[in-house]
C-alpha cells in the first residue's frame, strides 16, 4: 500500500494515553487512528490496514493478545509493539511469541516508542536482507558465514553463528528464547533454554570487547536477546 | 454383636461323652444286623472318623482305640473275650487301629485348616465392613470421633479413645467411647516409638501407623480381637484421620488460592491505574520539552518535573513489588542474568538523572551470571544507582562493578558494588539497614529523606532473592553498597 505517511493504528483502553498517542505521533510525521479495545483493533486493522500497530494487553472485551493473533493472522509482516506493564512479564513473552515484534514497557517514553517504531517500520520496508550485515565494529558475512570483528576474522561454530545470523538480522529487536531454539534448532525437544544460553555465553566470550559494557548481544529479562548495534549504512 | 467369638471354645466336652454313644450304636447295630467283621470295622472307621472330624485329633486317638476294643471284643472269634483265635484277625484289628488313627489325623488337619480358614474370611469381612463404615463418614465435624467409635464396635471394644498426632498426651483425648478410660504414658509412648501393638493393664493399644507416618494411638477395653484384626483397623483408621487432614489442607489452600487470586486481581488493577496516568504525564512532558525547546526556564523546570515523575514511578514500581512479595501473588522468578546486562538496564532506567554523569561499570571477565529474579533485582541496583547518584558531586564518577566472591572455579556468590564518591554514610541510615524488619519503617520514618526508603526497599528486594545488602565505608570518602547474590548453575557445556 502507496502512503504518503505510514499508518499507525494505536489501541489502547486508556482515553488518554489514546489521544496523547495519536497527537504525538502525528507531530513526529505519521498518521494515526485509534481504537479502545481488542475488537474495535481488529475492526481497524482490517478496515484500514495500518503499517504498523500499537497496543496494550490488557484491555476489555479482545485484549492485546487476540489483536496480535488476529494481526499475525492476516499478514507475517506487519509490526507490532506492546505497551507492556512492569511485573506482568509473562504477558510480555506470550505477546513476543505469539508474533509481536517489539515491546515499551510502561510508563515509557515517546522517545524511546518513536525509536521502537522507527526500528520495525524501517525492518518491515526494507527488500531482502543483503548479503553482509555491517555494525561498528562488525561485520557479519551472510553467504561466506564469516564473521571479522575489527579487521580480524572470528571463528565461531555453525550453532554460534546461526545465533549471531539470527540476532543481528533481528537488529535492534527482541528474540525470544523459543524463538532462537525454533529457528536454530528447528524446535529439537531436547533443547532447553540453558543450551542456548550456553551457545550465546561462548559466542559472547568471542566478540563481546567488554564484559561490562555489551556493544552487540544484551539480555533481556525473561524474553531473551537483544541485538544492541545499530546496522551501519542506513 | 459379637464377631470374633472363637469358633470350637464352645461345648468341648461333647465329643468325648459323644465317643460311647456313637460306638455302643454302631455296635448294637452290627449285632443285631448280624453283620461280618469286615463290614462292622467299615462302620467302625465312618464312626471315628465322623468324631475325629467334630472333637479334632485327640477325640479320634481316643475314639480308635476304644473302637478296636469294641470291634476285638464283641465281632472277632473267640467274641466276649479280648482275645483272637485267628493270627488274620491280628493282621485285621491292627490295620484297623492304623488306618482309623491316620484318618483320624487328617480330617482333624482338614478340619482345623478349616477353621482358620473361617477365622480369616470373618476378619477381612470385619475389616471390610469397618473400611466401609470409615469412609462413608467425611468431612463433617466430628467425623473422626464417630469413625473411632465405629472402629471400636468393630474389634469388639466396650470402650476406648483416640489420641491423634504423635505427640499427644494422655489427657489429650480427641475421642472417646464408653466408659473413661485411663491410657498409660508410658504404653503410649512405647507404642509411638515401636509402632507395634501394646498391651498394658487390660488396654490394647493400636497405632494409626499409614505409609511410615505415625497419626494417633487406639486405645481399646474388653476387646478380644486378635493382632491380625487390630493392626489392620488401626491402619484403615489412621487413612481417615489422614484424609480428613488432608482435606482440612486442601480446603484452605483453596481459600488461599481465592485470596491471591482477590490480591493478584486488586494489585494489576492498581497497578493500571498508577501507571496509565504516569505514562501520559511522561508523554505530555516530552511533547512540552519539544514545544518549550527555546525557552531554557521552563526547559529546566520540565526536566525537574520528568526527574519527579521518573522518581514516582519508580517508587510506585518498588511499592508493588514488595506489596506483590507480601501477598504472596508473585515470588521471585530466578533466571541466570550476567551483571553487565544488569548494568545496561539500570543506567537506561535513570537515564536522566545520569545524564552526562560519568558512570563505570566494572565487570571482572572471571565474574559467572547470576542467579536471580532480574526484575526485582534490577530495582534494587537502580535504588542504589539513584542513592549514589544523589550523593555523589555531578563531575565525580559513580563506579558499578561486579565480581565473583572466591576466585575459584565454584565460587558461591556474586558481589556486586555501588560505590560513590558523596559525603559517607549517615548512621541513621545504617541503622535503617541493620535494624529488624518493620513494615511501618519501611513506610517511611524520618530516614527516608536520605535515601533510606529506597536503601530499605532495595534489601528487601535482594532478600528476596537470596542476596544480602551491606553499606561500606569505602576509602578515600563515599560509601559502597554491596550486593551479594547467587550464582547461575552452570548449564553443561553442549558442543554442536
Amino acid at each position: 500500500m502507496t502512503r504518503a505517511n505510514p499508518l499507525i493504528l494505536v489501541v489502547d483502553d486508556d482515553p488518554s494515553i489514546r489521544q496523547t498517542l495519536t497527537r504525538e505521533l502525528s507531530l513526529a510525521g505519521y498518521d494515526a487512528v485509534s481504537a479502545a479495545d481488542g475488537l474495535e483493533g481488529k475492526a481497524l486493522f482490517e478496515a484500514r490496514q495500518p503499517d504498523l500497530v500499537i497496543t496494550d494487553l490488557a484491555m476489555p472485551r479482545a485484549d492485546g493478545h487476540a489483536v496480535i493473533a488476529a494481526v499475525r493472522r492476516a499478514d507475517a509482516t506487519t509490526p507490532v509493539v506492546v505497551l507492556s506493564v512492569r511485573g506482568e512479564e509473562e504477558d510480555k513473552v506470550r505477546a513476543l511469541d505469539l508474533g509481536a515484534d517489539d515491546y515499551v514497557t510502561k510508563p515509557f517514553s515517546l522517545r524511546e516508542l518513536l525509536a521502537r517504531v522507527r526500528t520495525q517500520l524501517r525492518r518491515s520496508g526494507a527488500g531482502a536482507a543483503p548479503e553482509v550485515l555491517r555494525f561498528p565494529g562488525l561485520e557479519i558475512d551472510l553467504a561466506r558465514r564469516a564473521v571479522t570483528q575489527d579487521g580480524r576474522e572470528v571463528r565461531l561454530t555453525p550453532t554460534e553463528f546461526a545465533i549471531l545470523e539470527l540476532l543481528a538480522t533481528h537488529a535492534g529487536r527482541p528474540v525470544t528464547l523459543r524463538q532462537i531454539i525454533a529457528a536454530v534448532w528447528k524446535g529439537a525437544p531436547a533443547t532447553t533454554t540453558d543450551t542456548v544460553r550456553v551457545h550465546v555465553g561462548s559466542l559472547r566470550r568471542k566478540l563481546e570487547p567488554d564484559p561490562g559494557n555489551p556493544r552487540y548481544i544484551g539480555t533481556e529479562p525473561w524474553v531473551g536477546y537483544r541485538f544492541l548495534a545499530e546496522p551501519e549504512g542506513e | 454383636m459379637s464377631l470374633l467369638d472363637p469358633i470350637g471354645r464352645r461345648g468341648r466336652l461333647a465329643p468325648w461323652t459323644a465317643i460311647p454313644l456313637a460306638l455302643a450304636l454302631v455296635t448294637f447295630l452290627g449285632r443285631w444286623a448280624g453283620a461280618n467283621a469286615p463290614t462292622i470295622g467299615s462302620i467302625y472307621l465312618v464312626a471315628v472318623l465322623g468324631l475325629a472330624a467334630w472333637g479334632g485329633w485327640a477325640v479320634g486317638a481316643t475314639a480308635s482305640l476304644a473302637a478296636m476294643l469294641c470291634f476285638n471284643y464283641f465281632f472277632l472269634p473267640p467274641t466276649g473275650t479280648l482275645t483272637i483265635a485267628e493270627p488274620a484277625n491280628w493282621v485285621a484289628l491292627i490295620s484297623f487301629l492304623i488306618a482309623s488313627t491316620f484318618a483320624s489325623r487328617l480330617v482333624a488337619t482338614a478340619r482345623r485348616e478349616a477353621e482358620e480358614a473361617q477365622r480369616r474370611r470373618r476378619e477381612v469381612e470385619i475389616l471390610y465392613e469397618l473400611s466401609f463404615a470409615l469412609f462413608a463418614v467425611s468431612q463433617r465435624p466430628g467425623v473422626l470421633g464417630e469413625a473411632a467409635a465405629r472402629t471400636l464396635r468393630a474389634i469388639g471394644a466396650d470402650s476406648g479413645a483416640l489420641l491423634l498426632g504423635d505427640t499427644g498426651a494422655p489427657g489429650e483425648i480427641a475421642s472417646a467411647v464408653g466408659e473413661r478410660i485411663e491410657p498409660e504414658e508410658t504404653a503410649l509412648s512405647e507404642t509411638r516409638e515401636s509402632r507395634r501393638l501394646v498391651e498394658r493393664g487390660g488396654l490394647v493399644y493400636v497405632p494409626l501407623e499409614v505409609g511410615g507416618a505415625l497419626h494417633g494411638v487406639l486405645v481399646a477395653r474388653g476387646t478380644v480381637a486378635p493382632r491380625t484384626v487390630l493392626e489392620p483397623a488401626g491402619r484403615l483408621l489412621g487413612l481417615v484421620v489422614e484424609r480428613e487432614r488432608l482435606l482440612a489442607e486442601a480446603a484452605h489452600l483453596e481459600a488461599v488460592r481465592e485470596s491471591d487470586t482477590l490480591k493478584t486481581s486488586l494489585l494489576r488493577a492498581v497497578s493500571h491505574d498508577l501507571r496509565t496516568p504516569l505514562t501520559t504525564m511522561r508523554l505530555e512532558i516530552e511533547s512540552l520539552e519539544r514545544h518549550l525547546a527555546d525557552q531554557p526556564q521552563a526547559r529546566a523546570s520540565l526536566h525537574g518535573l520528568s526527574l519527579e515523575q521518573e522518581r514516582l514511578a519508580r517508587r510506585i514500581d518498588n511499592l508493588l513489588s514488595l506489596a506483590r512479595l507480601e501477598a504472596g501473588v508473585a515470588r521471585p522468578h530466578p533466571e541466570p542474568v550476567p551483571p553487565s546486562s544488569l548494568f545496561r538496564a539500570a543506567r537506561e532506567s535513570l537515564a536522566l538523572i545520569l545524564d552526562g554523569r560519568p558512570v563505570e561499570a566494572l565487570v571482572d571477565p572471571r565474574c559467572p551470571d547470576l542467579w536471580t529474579d532480574p526484575s526485582l533485582t534490577l530495582e534494587s541496583l537502580v535504588n542504589l544507582l539513584e542513592n549514589a547518584a544523589r550523593a555523589t558531586p555531578p563531575d565525580r564518577p559513580i563506579e558499578i562493578a561486579a565480581g565473583p566472591l572466591s576466585t575459584g572455579p565454584d565460587t558461591e556468590g556474586v558481589w556486586i558494588e555501588v560505590r560513590d564518591r558523596g559525603p559517607g554514610l549517615p548512621a541513621g541510615v545504617r541503622r535503617l539497614l541493620e535494624s529488624p524488619r518493620d513494615p511501618r519503617r519501611t513506610a517511611g520514618s524520618g530516614d527516608s529523606a536520605s535515601g533510606g526508603l529506597g536503601l530499605r526497599i532495595a534489601q528487601e528486594l535482594v532478600q528476596s532473592n537470596g542476596g544480602a545488602l551491606a553499606l561500606l565505608d569505602r576509602a578515600g570518602g563515599g560509601t559502597i553498597a554491596r550486593l551479594t547474590l547467587p550464582v547461575a548453575p552452570e548449564p553443561e557445556e553442549i558442543e554442536s
